[in-house]
């Protein structure tokens, strides 16, 4: 049975400099599997390729069965996949409601409103802040934001980037909790993690990725875990 | 003397109500794209004169007329958004304003081929009624521009803020890559903002050319000044804005001719674009434009 | 070499100062949209000095050159901080002002008899110091590619000087420029004077070549021009502007075949070309090629 992503030795360049040098790797149907690295590997930029964001040079990348290299940001989003940027990039300038609506603008049909109930019991705090506009919001509110924007398009496969980046350790626990909570509702995660300890904790699997290419695959405890640690934030060290 | 301001502001602010349109169609195009479209005016000249065409060859009645010059603009501006602004959007606004430049050269050229009179008559709105307020005087035409003004943007406000197409073009703008994370096709919508645009200008045009009842290859170039005027006197990049300033800009150029003649009136309006340019507070500089 | 073609030349080379000086801007990082204001500010100054009180060219020439430069530092100096598209309707503005004012002088002395000087939109007439001084058509040809050529010996001194490289900096990555040291404010209007310059003393010889100016001469379009032959040409060289002056110009012009249909065809192969080549032919890339492959080391 194929895995619900797959990547094949992915290339993506920009201009002369490849950011990705060959990346291969599976997402497994119903698990959250996350990728760790150092800073510069290139896991942003692997990202924003799934996503569509970028056009990859050469390579493939096959979701649900079908090639999506190369293919549109909507199309992509069509799909089923859905991406949580890094640095939080909600719509600062639109209010919290209309930041959910604008994630489920592809959709036509009619459960839009109850999905809304749906992330507003999910996240409460967007619930007291659905007038506000989203730029007022806290970094943790916003990283809230930005998953149950995400989800309004109802993903079968949700990318993340760094959601825990900048925020406090009290927040970084209810973002992976929600994490959890989505992988038992039977969303399938792909997730970039720079806090590798807590990441860890909630994948089924793991990539580590350095200089552009996948260096390790495997699941948590196959290698120990200050190893992975080190690893995830100096690289492997040269001889 | 009391009576001439009163006159001048009432006829100021008719011509405003076209630069106000003018300015709106600009500033959709420079508030989505974050580009200037020099080909705008000529894409709406090349509208009105398709119009005149038509009124030349088949006798029509002026207000279907308005139908044929907005879908000569709209015809036009697509033209110039595939051809300068769909290959540059990730480049270099240089490039797409230079491209819209050379196609505003070609729809100058295509005009004065196909019709070479320096001048051709254009049937007016109405036969010259007027409405009389005591010594003060109000051409039914100006009513009528002011209204469609007025319209056009309370119109386009329902758009923004209470459509799906209005919330996805508020997304483009807020933030466009997370829009496209959303799932906005985002080359679509700034193909569909700028057909508005263009559509919103052939309005304006024929708003303009059924006034004054005639129509010269100059329009193309005189629509682009007085909307980028009109834009960037009332703020860059926002509509109401766009509005104020085409109203500003008319009462301003009736009120400097009448007492200063025409050469003062364009004086008058530069200096104070210039004025604003060079003293206007943060937004200006801050904000990127390029 | 026939009337006609030593008209064409000379006028390829007349414009192509005002493109050098769009170009220059560019490089810096400036779009301008006014230059011809500058160049008009040069046809007029030149003029004045050598029809109406009789002084020569070369020193005409020089004191346009201080008139352009000294009008563009004034208009400058306000509106540099502004970013892009402002700038550009700034100097579009200004452009406009100083056209409008070429049509409200009127300030006319009486030479022999008839009176020579500015006469708001009836234009400049009897700037004929050329004729009255025994220079021919090809000498003044000459002349002006002779300037011209001292002109692009300069521009490619600078590029491949430090100067040129800070010019590109301050273009490309000004905060770089600035944590190197540049005082990227007081540079740029130093290039946007030298631009203004550079504009003038074209329109000095433009206006010494036509004999007569007007201050239809001196609108938009010859702007829009100037920076579209920068762009087209290349921005990788000063051949570039050259190069799009050339094309524009001298090809359609020359060869009569598109006549009618000049703006048509050059407008559709300029939207074309900046599809595939948006910062012109002779760009960075191409130079650097064509260094490589004929300059080698």
């Amino acid at each position: 049975m194929s895995a619900l992503l797959e990547i094949r030795e992915l290339v993506t360049a920009y201009g002369k400099i490849e950011a990705l040098k060959g990346v291969s790797l599976d997402v497994e149907q119903g698990s959250i599997t996350c990728l760790l690295g150092p800073n510069g590997a290139g896991k942003t930029t692997l990202m924003m390729t799934i996503a569509g964001i970028l056009r990859p040079r050469s390579g493939s990348i096959r979701f649900a069965g079908k090639e999506i290299a190369g293919r549109p940001p909507h199309a992509i989003v069509a799909g089923g996949a859905a991406l949580v940027p890094e640095n939080r990039l909600v719509f600062p300038n639109m209010t919290v409601l209309e930041n959910l609506h604008a994630g489920a603008y592809q959709r036509r049909d009619d459960e839009i409103e109850p999905d809304m109930e749906k992330s507003f019991r999910r996240f409460p705090r967007l619930k007291e802040r659905s007038n506000q506009n989203a730029g007022t919001l806290s970094g943790g509110e916003q990283q809230m934001l930005v998953v149950a924007r995400a989800l309004m398009s109802r993903p079968k496969l949700l990318l993340m980037d760094e959601p825990s980046l900048g925020l406090a350790p009290l927040v970084v626990e209810e973002i992976f909790r929600i994490i959890v909570q989505l992988h038992q509702d039977g969303v399938s995660i792909f997730l970039v993690e720079q806090n590798a300890h807590m990441a860890l904790k909630v994948a089924q699997h793991f990539y580590l990725m350095e200089q552009g290419k996948v260096s390790f695959s495997g699941t948590p405890g196959a290698l120990a875990e200050d190893e992975v640690i080190r690893r995830a934030y100096l690289g492997s060290a040269k001889a | 003397m009391i009576f001439d301001l009163i006159q001048n502001t009432f006829d100021g602010l008719a011509m405003g109500a076209s630069y106000a349109l003018l300015a709106v169609g600009f500033t959709l195009v420079f508030g989505v794209l974050r580009r200037v479209n020099l080909s705008y005016g000529p894409a709406i000249m090349f509208g009105c004169y398709s119009a005149t065409w038509v009124s030349l060859s088949f006798h029509s009645n002026v207000f279907s007329l308005l139908g044929i010059t907005v879908l000569g603009s709209v015809l036009a501006g697509t033209y110039v958004e595939r051809l300068c602004f769909a290959p540059h959007r990730q480049g270099s606004a240089i490039a797409a304003m230079v491209a819209s430049f050379a196609l505003w050269m070609q729809f100058e050229e295509v005009v004065t081929l196909v019709m070479p009179k320096h001048l051709y008559d254009f049937p007016p709105m109405f036969d010259g009624e007027s409405l009389a307020f005591g010594p003060l005087s109000l051409r039914v035409e100006a009513l009528v521009m002011l209204a469609c003004a007025l319209s056009i943007c309370y119109a386009l406000h329902r758009m923004l803020f209470r459509s799906r197409f209005g919330l996805a073009v508020r997304a483009v703008i807020d933030a466009p890559v997370a829009a496209q994370l959303a799932g906005i096709n985002v080359p679509r919508i700034l193909l569909l903002v700028f057909l508005l645009a263009s559509a919103i200008g052939g309005l304006a045009g024929w708003l303009i050319v059924s006034t004054h009842t005639q129509v010269t290859p100059m329009l193309g170039m005189w629509s682009t000044l007085k909307g980028l005027l009109a834009m960037m006197i009332g703020g860059l990049g926002s509509l109401p804005g766009a509005v104020i300033g085409g109203l500003a800009l008319g009462v301003l150029e009736a009120h400097s001719q009448w007492f200063l003649g025409p050469q003062a009136r364009d004086l008058i309006a530069y200096l104070l674009l210039f004025v604003l340019l060079a003293w206007r507070p943060r937004w200006m500089t801050t904000q990127s434009a390029s | 070499m026939d009337d006609y073609t030593v008209g064409v030349l000379t006028n390829i080379g007349l414009i192509s100062f005002i493109a050098l000086s769009a170009y220059l801007l560019i490089l810096a990082g400036e779009m301008s949209f006014g230059q011809q204001g500058f160049f008009g500010v040069g046809a007029y100054v030149a003029g004045v000095a050598t029809a109406m009180y009789g002084i020569p060219l070369p020193v005409a020439a020089a004191m346009a050159m201080g008139a352009g430069a000294a009008a563009a530092f004034l208009v400058g100096l306000p509106t540099l901080r502004l970013r892009g598209l402002y700038f550009a309707m700034a100097t579009l503005a200004a452009a406009e002002m100083l056209r409008i004012v070429f049509e409200l002088i009127h300030f006319q002395r009486e030479i022999e008899g008839d009176p020579v000087g500015p006469d708001g939109t009836q234009g400049f007439r009897g700037i004929r110091w050329v004729f009255e001084n025994g220079v021919e058509p090809e000498g003044y040809l000459a002349m002006v590619w002779g300037l011209l050529f001292g002109v692009m010996v300069l521009f490619l001194l600078v590029e491949r000087s430090k100067l040129g490289t800070t010019l590109r900096m301050v273009g490309e990555d000004p905060e770089l420029a600035r944590m190197l040291g540049v005082h990227v404010e007081r540079f740029k209007l130093g290039v946007v004077a030298a631009a203004g310059a550079l504009a003038a003393l074209g329109g000095a010889l433009y206006a010494h070549h036509n004999t007569y100016i007007e201050p239809r001469n001196f609108d938009i379009m010859l702007g829009v021009h100037s920076l579209a032959y920068a762009l087209i040409g290349g921005l990788g060289t000063a051949f570039g502007p050259l190069l799009g002056v050339l094309v524009d110009i001298g090809v359609l012009e020359g060869s009569r075949v598109f006549q009618g249909y000049r703006m048509i065809v050059f407008g559709g192969l300029v939207a074309i070309l900046l599809v595939f080549r948006p910062r012109g032919l002779l760009d960075e890339k191409v130079v650097h090629w064509l260094k490589a492959r004929f300059i080698s080391s």
